[in-house]
């Protein structure tokens, strides 16, 4: 019964926001732990989508310190700790950098404001770091999560060739992001490079292709599969009047 | 029985508090962005005019912000910096970084937590796990270890940062200076103990007997802490759980630009309406 609502298909058009959350919860693996932490409202919904979406369990550990939170509505922030509602434990921020340090850290999600084919990741400076340009937020744990955990996944609202870049302008993180996800397609690492792994049906390959800074394989990508029903249900019912998906604007365009 | 027992002695008000950091002094922060900060003392440091303070912190956001708009600030250690919320990077912070007023030490989270260990434990540094392949190595000078045992494995040695003060903002202290949080403490407790001295804020006093109910939950003993205020309400405009949460409108408020927009914020804050009625 459940594998039949599974493959049943919405017919509708996704949205792009649609389209970028649904993707990151499709990295999500059965009965593994999964992190998402400061400043990703996209992963968070990502994670809560898959617990309502998927059959299969998994541990969603967060920086607010949950463990498999059942929060009632979603926050504006996603360090909110709102995000412990319903814990049985705190699991605090020293404790999961040391999971992933020793291996424990099956996926975790990190943000990146420029990332290049090798799947290493920006967040420090545009221009020099001496002399920036623009000061960015900085990597968080990501010099310390991308090397040590076992996959990284990452998403740019943004997908131009100043956001996906041959060159970087800094290395704030190097290790490989496993996947990434933005509103036009899902990469996935193959070989220590990015490659396609599919397309927004909204867009085409020629167009991911002009819109991309660095070179990549396009080896059997085709248009990505829609949301099944459940997975749109379980975003609408986390974003129940669409005030998430109206903060966060996003676009094929 | 007017004569104040000697634990007591430890309270003080969140300007006396804030009196005690000397201009240049480096303080840890508690808390994470727009959860459980101090930000009373942030605004406090900023009234009475602090200078050439260094502020440590993982993930300061709104903090920072404030004392690089007020020139408080001149070095910092962070690994994130942003307002979150929907509010993106935080514009002043961004502004002394690349005006040059701001002296950053950019870290990782993990590695600035490794830093503070070293001080925690008594070590010169701590090895940090990852690293590899980051440009930030080589920006700060961090130094590469083979495992001198043989396994083939490393770790990078992050230096000791030992801070003078460490700030934490707590839901609840004893007449004594115990003090404990709910919900997560962020990085509250490596800091309380790599600090050469420990400040508090709480939301309120409560009795030793409730502490002595539960004492695992306790966060910092009261021997560690120098000093605590009482000030309720004051990591606004942000959140202080279960106790109240972000207010949203007054962030944006705080993000106008010019002087009027920031004094206005500052004479907003729950301590400066509270110090109106005294």
């Amino acid at each position: 019964m459940i594998e039949t609502l599974v493959q049943d298909v919405e017919p509708d058009a996704t949205s792009a926001f649609e389209y970028m959350v649904v993707n990151l919860a499709r990295f999500i693996r059965p009965n593994e732990v999964t992190f998402s932490g400061v400043n990703s409202t996209f992963p968070m919904l990502a994670c809560l989508l898959a617990k309502r979406a998927y059959d299969f369990p998994f541990t969603y550990v967060n920086v607010a310190g949950g463990v498999d939170p059942t929060p009632d509505s979603v926050p504006v922030s996603s360090s909110d700790p709102l995000l412990t509602t319903g814990t049985a434990s705190i699991f605090d921020n020293e404790d999961f950098y040391d999971l992933s340090c020793r291996g424990g850290m099956d996926l975790s999600f990190l943000g990146a404001a420029q990332i290049d084919g090798k799947g290493r990741t920006n967040n420090s400076v545009i221009g020099s770091w001496t002399h920036p340009k623009v000061r960015l937020p900085g990597g968080g744990g990501a010099a310390v999560m991308l090397p040590t955990a076992n996959r990284c996944v990452t998403w740019r609202t943004e997908h131009s060739k100043r956001t996906l870049v041959n060159e970087l302008d800094f290395v704030t993180a190097d290790g490989g992001m496993h996947g990434l996800v933005t509103p036009l397609a899902v990469f996935e690492l193959i070989e220590g490079a990015l490659a396609l792994k599919s397309y927004n049906p909204a867009t085409s390959l020629e167009t991911v292709r002009e819109r991309t800074g660095f070179g990549f394989s396009s080896q059997g990508a085709g248009p990505t599969p829609p949301p099944t029903r459940r997975e749109l249900q379980g975003l609408h019912s986390l974003d129940p009047d669409g005030s998430i998906a109206a903060d966060n604007e996003v676009s094929v365009k | 029985m007017t004569a104040r027992t000697q634990t007591d002695s430890k309270q003080l008000s969140l300007s006396k508090l804030v009196e005690r950091i000397p201009d240049g002094a480096s303080i840890a922060v508690g808390g994470s962005f727009l959860h459980r900060s101090p930000n009373g003392v942030a605004r406090e440091l900023v009234r009475q005019g602090k200078r050439n303070i260094e502020i440590v912190k993982q993930s300061p956001g709104y903090d920072i912000d404030l004392l690089c708009r007020a020139g408080v600030v001149d070095r910092a250690r962070t690994g994130i910096v942003a307002i979150e919320g929907n509010f993106g990077l935080a514009p002043h912070y961004r502004e002394a970084v690349e005006s040059g007023a701001l002296e950053l030490e950019e870290h990782s989270c993990a590695t600035l937590t490794a830093g503070l260990r070293a001080s925690v434990f008594g070590n010169p540094f701590q090895l940090c796990a990852g690293i590899d392949g980051s440009d930030l190595a080589e920006l700060n000078g961090w130094v590469k270890i083979d495992d001198p045992y043989g396994s083939g494995r490393h770790g990078w040695a992050i230096p000791y940062i030992r801070p003078d003060y460490a700030i934490l903002h707590v839901n609840e202290i004893t007449g004594d200076g115990d003090a404990r949080v709910l919900g997560t403490s962020h990085w509250d407790r490596v800091m309380s103990r790599a600090a050469e001295k420990v400040l508090i804020v709480a939301e309120r006093k409560v009795d030793k007997a409730e502490f002595q109910k539960a004492p695992n939950l306790t966060l910092v003993p009261h021997f560690l802490v120098d000093a605590y205020s009482v000030a309720p309400g004051t990591a606004w405009p942000g959140s202080c759980w279960p106790d109240y949460e972000v207010d949203y409108p007054a962030v944006e408020q705080y993000l106008e630009a010019g002087d009027e927009a920031f004094d206005m914020h500052l004479r907003s804050a729950p301590e400066a309406l509270e110090a109106k009625h005294d």
